[in-house]
């Protein structure tokens, strides 16, 4: 076997921050090799380093053996490395056929018109030959594809442009689990053609199941380099973390109180911003101590309905119900004000203000009423103690309340805001992607924070694209796909492949046994 | 952008035209004063006269199709228009001291005009794409700097407020002209919209069909997507305002020289928010070329009625408030008519490159 990829004592450094200090890694050609880390471990800078987009501050790349020097994407793609981005390089309203060829596009007539007869044999030709599966589709907009026909796409477009290496920037993190096995399969279908793979993931399961050989990065180090045959995700997950991690949450070990009916909603229907029905008919009640999660792949009316729960988008009919009283005509400070806890999905945008520092982001959502707010004026000092309390109770680094939320990391940003909300002493938890972008062990900790929020009685509402965390945090999980729920099972009973059919909304040859039911 | 939202605007927009004047049939009683306003409205004239008033709209409507779709907001496209009229008038004027007159120094005076607008159109570009400045607060610094320097301009130069010159005139093609009624509109009319007729569908297939085409649409709507295909974002958004200049400075000096025959150096400028009116156009047209001539023509319509209806005088109102007539049409369809999808990715300056 020769080399295809090899990484020698490669450095990169961004003014004082060290991304990757003498990282060494090499592929064998045909292989399939998974770079694993938790975020901010230097992963895809690694990559990134391979593609061209930086230039290592020391150390050397290899590609089939020839030194190479790229100084940008171009260079890489023309020595045969191509990049599958975690958000997709894709035009969404082109087609299939016009996002392939984007920058390489032959052109007849003197250059008048894209020669698209030639585009579609040479795709259709590739489509075929590794499986893809796209050769019907060349006119459909890319926007009307499965995140896994996107995916396919930007396979084929690396492809198209010649790519022998193939880099994967987290390729599950849009796929539901049936399309995660279909990706595999194209995994294995270009490695039969001795196309080499190398794939970015912080999740061990994946790493063990698809790949031959695994790197694992922390701070910007390699920790080791393992076969995949023959090594246990614990001992992954320590490699990883560095310490011992406890990779199970154990639900059933925790006491739960309450039983009353906290949250409830009925016949819910909502409208997105391009004035689609997003959500309809979904009824789902919460008891205090008591963990609902929703499954579904993301985009099926998860945003919209944890925004219509919350108050932040108007519902078209149906009812919100906290503590058996109707919330659905009351606006967000007032159901905050009713015990209302809310994480949302998108930090940045809807949980920060990017500019504000932490101080000033800890009173968002409670800055009217004591003990921050009197008579219209803020009082910063609680508010400081506050900031304080939660960067020291949910280790928050750096531990500065002076910094602008911008320059903490995401994970770190979420914890802020995951603390945030937790200590308004709610009644009431809706918690969109609670751990999204963070790693294992900020993770862990979260997982705990939401089950003691459990024990001390409120009803959670847990919305995540990962089918990990629901299955581990849920007594029931509520599947949604395209607007609706497609079932409501106890979180013990259902399989990770049973709930990823529904999820593709499908029934499962093998029905879930409901024995909580809705 | 889905075809069938195009085409449910054209339905819109054609509805709302022969609502208006259905509504007016019925309600008016023939030989009547209003009837009389009806009859001068429905014929030949009235058609020759709307595209004649597209043609300023329709460019600049086009124009900002190319900047937009490649990413970048050109609200100064009024801007363009007014430097391009301007320029034409300067310079059809001052020729003949050269010795060059007749259509030649016309024509030499619209090239001039168009090579204006696309300078103009340059630092602009070099503004935003290089600089990255703000794109709204560069366009209307654009508008209102060629406000601002248009009067200043005119009044150095000649002493009178509204220089003339002479026009293209009208072309006739042989055999088609004598066809009733289109003959007269379509075939007899002004080169201005004999290039608009080509202009159109010449834009729309290069939008879809060109290799430099499909970079716009991509660079308007995802530029990493363009970029990591190692096409240089920089260079797509400046061919794309380029040609917005060139396109929009076909707009205003084909106005001058093709139309009116003069500059007006007086409030908005004999331009008097054309350029804007272009916006409303493409956005109306979802960015589809044959869309945003569609809805340049409707604002034309009213722009045209306003000013027959003044003609008239039959009624008791202030020609200013005629004058609103197609800007009122404006408000009305883009409420009405919401569904426009915005490039993605425009407004916002690319960071990717060095």
């Amino acid at each position: 076997m020769d080399t295809a990829v090899s990484l020698t004592d490669i450095t990169k450094r961004f003014d004082d921050v060290v991304a990757n200090d003498e990282v060494d890694m090499r592929v064998e050609r045909g292989a399939v090799h998974a770079l694993l880390g938790e975020n901010g471990a230097g992963k895809t800078t690694l990559m990134n380093v391979l593609y061209g987009l930086y230039r290592p501050t020391a150390g050397e790349v290899y590609v089939d053996g020839d030194r190479a020097e790229f100084d940008s994407p171009q260079d890489a793609i023309a020595a045969g490395v191509g990049m599958i981005h975690q958000h997709f390089m894709l035009v969404e309203p082109m087609t299939v056929r016009e996002n392939i060829a984007l920058g390489w596009e032959p052109v007849t007539h003197g250059g008048l018109k894209t020669d698209d007869a030639r585009i579609d044999t040479e795709v259709r030709e590739l489509s075929e030959r590794y499986g893809l599966g796209l050769a019907g589709d060349l006119d459909t907009p890319v926007e009307q594809l499965s995140m896994g026909a996107r995916q396919r796409v930007e396979v084929l477009k690396a492809l198209y442009r010649g790519a022998d290496v193939f880099i994967f920037d987290e390729p599950t993190a849009v796929l539901t689990p049936q399309e995660v096995e279909e990706l595999f399969d194209i995994f294995s279908q270009l490695t039969a053609q001795d196309k080499t793979i190398i794939f970015i993931t912080h999740k061990l399961g994946e790493a063990l199941t698809a790949a031959d050989g695994i790197t694992v990065l922390r701070d910007g180090e390699r920790v080791g380099t393992v076969d995949a045959a023959g090594t246990t995700r614990e001992q992954l997950a320590e490699l990883m973390v560095g310490r011992e991690v406890l990779l199970d949450v154990d639900r059933a070990a925790r006491g739960a109180s309450g039983d009353d009916t906290r949250l409830s909603v009925s016949d819910l229907a909502v409208t997105d911003d391009r004035g689609e029905p997003a959500v309809h008919g979904v009824d789902i009640s919460v008891r205090g101590g008591e963990i609902v999660g929703i499954a579904g792949v993301d985009g099926n009316g998860q945003e919209p309905l944890v925004e219509a729960v919350t108050g932040v988008r108007d519902a078209d009919a149906g009812t919100v119900r906290f503590d058996g009283e109707a919330v659905t005509g009351l606006s967000r400070r007032e159901r905050l004000d009713r015990g209302l806890a809310h994480v949302p999905g998108d930090r940045q945008e809807q949980a920060l203000v990017m500019g504000f520092n932490l101080v000033q982001n800890a009173v968002l959502g409670s800055q009217h009423r004591p003990p921050f707010g009197r008579r219209g004026r803020i009082d910063w000092g609680a508010a400081r103690e506050h900031a304080e309390a939660v960067i020291e109770e949910y280790d928050v680094r750096p531990p500065n309340p002076d910094l602008p939320a911008r320059s903490l990391s995401g994970g770190n940003q979420q914890k802020f805001v995951v603390g945030r909300e937790l200590s308004r002493e709610p009644d009431v938890v809706v918690a969109a992607h609670p751990t999204r972008g963070v790693d294992i062990g900020s993770k862990e900790f979260i997982h705990e924070r939401l089950l003691a929020m459990r024990e001390q009685g409120a009803a959670v509402l847990v919305v995540s694209a990962s089918l990990d965390e629901v299955v581990q945090l849920s007594d029931r999980i509520a599947v949604m796909y395209e607007g609706s729920f497609v079932d409501v099972v106890p979180g013990d009973a259902a399989t990770e492949e049973q709930l990823g059919l529904l999820m593709a909304g499908e029934q499962p040859d093998e029905p879930v046994p409901t024995g909580a039911g809705r | 952008m889905s075809a069938t939202a195009t085409a449910r605007r054209w339905v819109f927009a054609g509805a709302l035209v022969l609502a208006v004047l259905a509504a007016l049939r019925l309600v008016v009683p023939a030989g009547s004063v209003p009837g009389r306003m009806l009859a001068s409205v429905l014929d030949v004239g009235y058609a020759s006269s709307v595209l004649r008033l597209t043609v300023p709209i329709a460019f600049a409507a086009l124009g900002g199709i190319f900047a937009e779709r490649a990413g970048v907001i050109n609200i100064g496209i009024e801007g363009f228009l007014i430097v391009s009229a301007l320029t034409t008038v300067i310079v059809a004027r001052r020729l003949p001291w050269a010795g060059v007159t007749g259509p030649a120094a016309l024509w030499l005076a619209f090239l001039v005009g168009v090579l204006v607008s696309v300078a103009v159109a340059a630092v602009f570009a070099v503004l935003v794409v290089r600089y990255r400045s703000n794109q709204v607060i560069a366009g209307l610094a654009v508008w209102l700097i060629a406000l601002g320097l248009a009067p200043f301009i005119t009044l150095t130069l000649f002493d009178s407020s509204s220089p003339t010159i002479d026009t293209f005139g009208t072309w006739s093609v042989p055999l088609l002209s004598e066809l009733p009624v289109v003959g007269p509109v379509l075939f007899d009319a002004s080169p201005t919209v004999y290039m608009l007729l080509v202009a159109t569908p010449l834009a729309w297939y290069a939008l879809r069909y060109t290799r430099l085409g499909r970079r716009i649409r991509a660079c308007g709507e995802n530029p990493k997507a363009l970029a990591t295909g190692g096409v240089s974002v920089s260079r797509v958004r400046y061919a794309g305002v380029l040609i917005s200049g060139v396109l929009a400075g076909v707009g205003g000096a084909g106005f001058t020289v093709g139309q009116v025959g003069t500059f007006v150096a007086v409030g908005q400028t004999s331009i008097n928010g054309r350029g804007f009116l272009g916006i409303v156009a493409y956005l109306f047209g979802n960015y589809n070329p044959f869309a945003a001539v569609g809805g340049a023509m409707l604002f034309a319509g009213f722009d045209s009625l306003q000013l027959r209806l003044q003609q008239i005088g039959a009624l008791d109102i202030p020609a200013e408030l005629f004058g609103i007539l197609p800007f009122v049409v404006v408000l009305v369809t883009i409420t009405l008519v919401r569904r426009t999808r915005v490039p993605a990715a425009l407004g916002e300056p690319y960071e990717g490159e060095e």
